[in-house]
């Protein structure tokens, strides 16, 4: 299992959510809320499967939340 | 995790995991804002994994991950420094920005007013000339024969 911690401040929150839906077919995934974090933990079949959804995972959250204006603009 | 120091660089700013493939670097705020982060960081998630966080107050963690698995500490410190100078560079582009807002918003806005074209003659019309247009307190802006008409006690 592979944790992964948005920072508020950086990541918008819908589009972690989006982010979610977007690789929900290659992976099992659980949301959870903290204070300043949005976390996912996700599993998938083969460690390198699920490296590879992590990583791709949070470029597209990332990406996302810039081509949105930023964290705080949503 | 098996962090090591990356050669030539403190470890408290940039350190490298060759297990997990990954290099971290610690930011300051102050020198660096985040939307300065978020121009580097856009440039570089063609070719690796780019996670943000933001372990304490004024302070960012970036990691980078090559897509190429197996990266060495050559390649991971190569990294860093690109990402380091890209950083840099959209740190200045904001700085340079944010000074010279004022002067982008007016030129943008005599721009757009220009290109709406010259006023009607409708909107001439509603224009009020009836105040004074200028205060000319030497008497600048008067004819020849305004200032020096004989008076009719003169005459």
């Amino acid at each position: 299992m592979t944790e992964l911690r948005f920072h508020r401040d950086v990541y918008a929150g819908t589009v972690v959510d989006e982010a979610v839906k977007r690789f929900g077919a290659f992976a099992t995934f659980a949301l959870r809320e903290e204070p300043q974090h949005w976390v996912v933990q996700l599993t998938a079949p083969t460690p390198e499967r699920e490296a590879r959804v992590a990583g791709e995972l949070g470029n597209y959250a990332l990406g996302t939340t810039i081509k949105h204006g930023g964290a705080r603009q949503r | 995790m098996s962090e090591t120091s990356v050669e030539g660089l403190p470890v408290e700013l940039i350190s490298a995991d060759l297990a997990r493939g990954a290099v971290d670097l610690q930011l300051d705020e102050a020198a660096y804002p985040l939307d300065a982060l978020y121009g580097a960081a856009y440039i570089f998630i063609d070719r690796c994994y780019v996670l943000i966080d933001r372990p304490a107050a004024g302070r960012w963690r970036v990691s980078l991950s090559p897509k190429q698995a197996g990266a060495d500490a050559a390649q991971l410190r190569a990294l860093a420094g690109e990402f380091a100078n890209e950083l840099l560079s959209c740190a200045w582009r904001h700085k340079i920005t944010q000074d010279n807002r004022r002067v982008i918003e007016q030129v943008t806005t005599e721009a757009i007013a220009g290109a709406m074209g010259s006023p009607s003659l409708d909107d001439l019309a509603k224009l009020d000339f009836t105040g004074q247009a200028l205060e000319d307190p030497l008497g600048i802006a008067q004819s020849w024969e305004e200032k020096y008409k004989k008076k009719k006690a003169e005459k």
